[in-house]
């Protein structure tokens, strides 16, 4: 029944992303967000030992997993942009490093805040947090070698930065698999393919990875073609700067 | 994970919750308005171009 349901979602993602209308995919991912928040706090039931708090579950994972796309786009995209130097390799790879990073960073909010009820504690130095936090500080540093207007050698630079950064998310996820720490298990796909969610928590557990899923793709689009504006009005600038006196 | 129903639910740490789902939707709304005004910002920046462009050639 997941399997149906979980390719029914990828395909109504691709659906609503192939639309053309930016209204429709707007109204779309609101929508998804809305779906989400009905799921969370009105469908599925509160878990007994740790209470309300641990709905945050839904968006805290969802949103960690949706970040492991986004940087793995990243990693991707630098190859391609060394490989074939192509500028829109580049804007896609920027693009998704900057969404890449905001979800890093609410993943790193909104896990103290519920770390803080459970564990007693905002942080703790645990491998999986601590590997979090360094993914974080290099995607920011991707970030700020990209602050200014755009230079070959500094994207080149930033590509690299982009594809080493990338190494840091196996380490977590095996962490999270492997290191005995604070972090919990893995609870949505256990070892030995079971889960640990009841069937109406997995159910929603999937609608909100789905909706972070198209909301990311979603941010990426509206990111990119920003950055290709951006890029083209740098050139026309340049042009016009050369070409017209005064 | 257990979950219990029909007896009353637990209902604590609400703040907690709250604060989560507050930082979420904050930046994420934050981050889809800094988009939408960097969109005008490029549109208006478009605008003074063209009217460069325009003066120039009428010279």
């Amino acid at each position: 029944m997941y399997s149906v349901a979980l390719v029914s979602a990828v395909f109504v993602v691709l659906l609503i992303l192939s639309y053309p209308s930016r209204f429709v995919q707007s109204v779309s991912v609101y929508g998804c967000m809305l779906l989400s928040l009905f799921m969370v706090f009105v469908y599925s039931p509160t878990e007994k030992v740790q209470g309300i708090v641990q709905k945050i579950f839904y968006f805290h994972v969802s949103i960690a997993l949706t970040m492991f796309i986004a940087f793995f786009v990243v990693f991707i995209a630098s190859i391609m942009y060394l490989w074939k130097k192509s500028d829109w390799w580049d804007q896609i790879a920027f693009s998704s490093a900057e969404i890449g990073t905001l979800f890093c960073t609410l993943v790193l909010l909104t896990g103290p805040i519920w770390a803080r009820p459970i564990w007693g504690t905002w942080w703790t130095w645990d491998p999986t947090l601590t590997l979090t936090l360094i993914l974080w500080l290099i995607y920011v540093a991707y970030l700020m070698l990209r602050a200014d207007a755009y230079d070959v050698k500094r994207a080149r630079l930033a590509a690299i930065v982009g594809i080493v950064g990338f190494l840091d998310v196996p380490l977590i996820r095996w962490s999270v698999e492997k290191w005995r720490t604070l972090h919990p298990k893995p609870v949505v796909i256990q070892e030995g393919g079971t889960t640990g969610l009841t069937p109406d928590m997995l159910l929603t557990f999937l609608v909100c990875l789905g909706t972070f899923i198209l909301l990311y793709f979603y941010l990426l689009r509206q990111r990119v073609s920003l950055a290709q504006s951006q890029y083209l009005l740098d050139t026309l600038r340049r042009e016009i700067d050369e070409g017209l006196p005064g | 994970m257990r979950v219990c129903r029909g007896e009353r639910e637990r209902v604590k740490n609400l703040w907690y919750l709250f604060a989560a789902y507050s930082v979420i939707w904050t930046a994420l709304f934050m981050y889809a308005a800094r988009l939408s005004r960097k969109h005008k910002e490029l549109e208006e920046e478009l605008r003074l171009l063209q009217a460069q462009v325009a003066k120039a050639l009428a010279k």
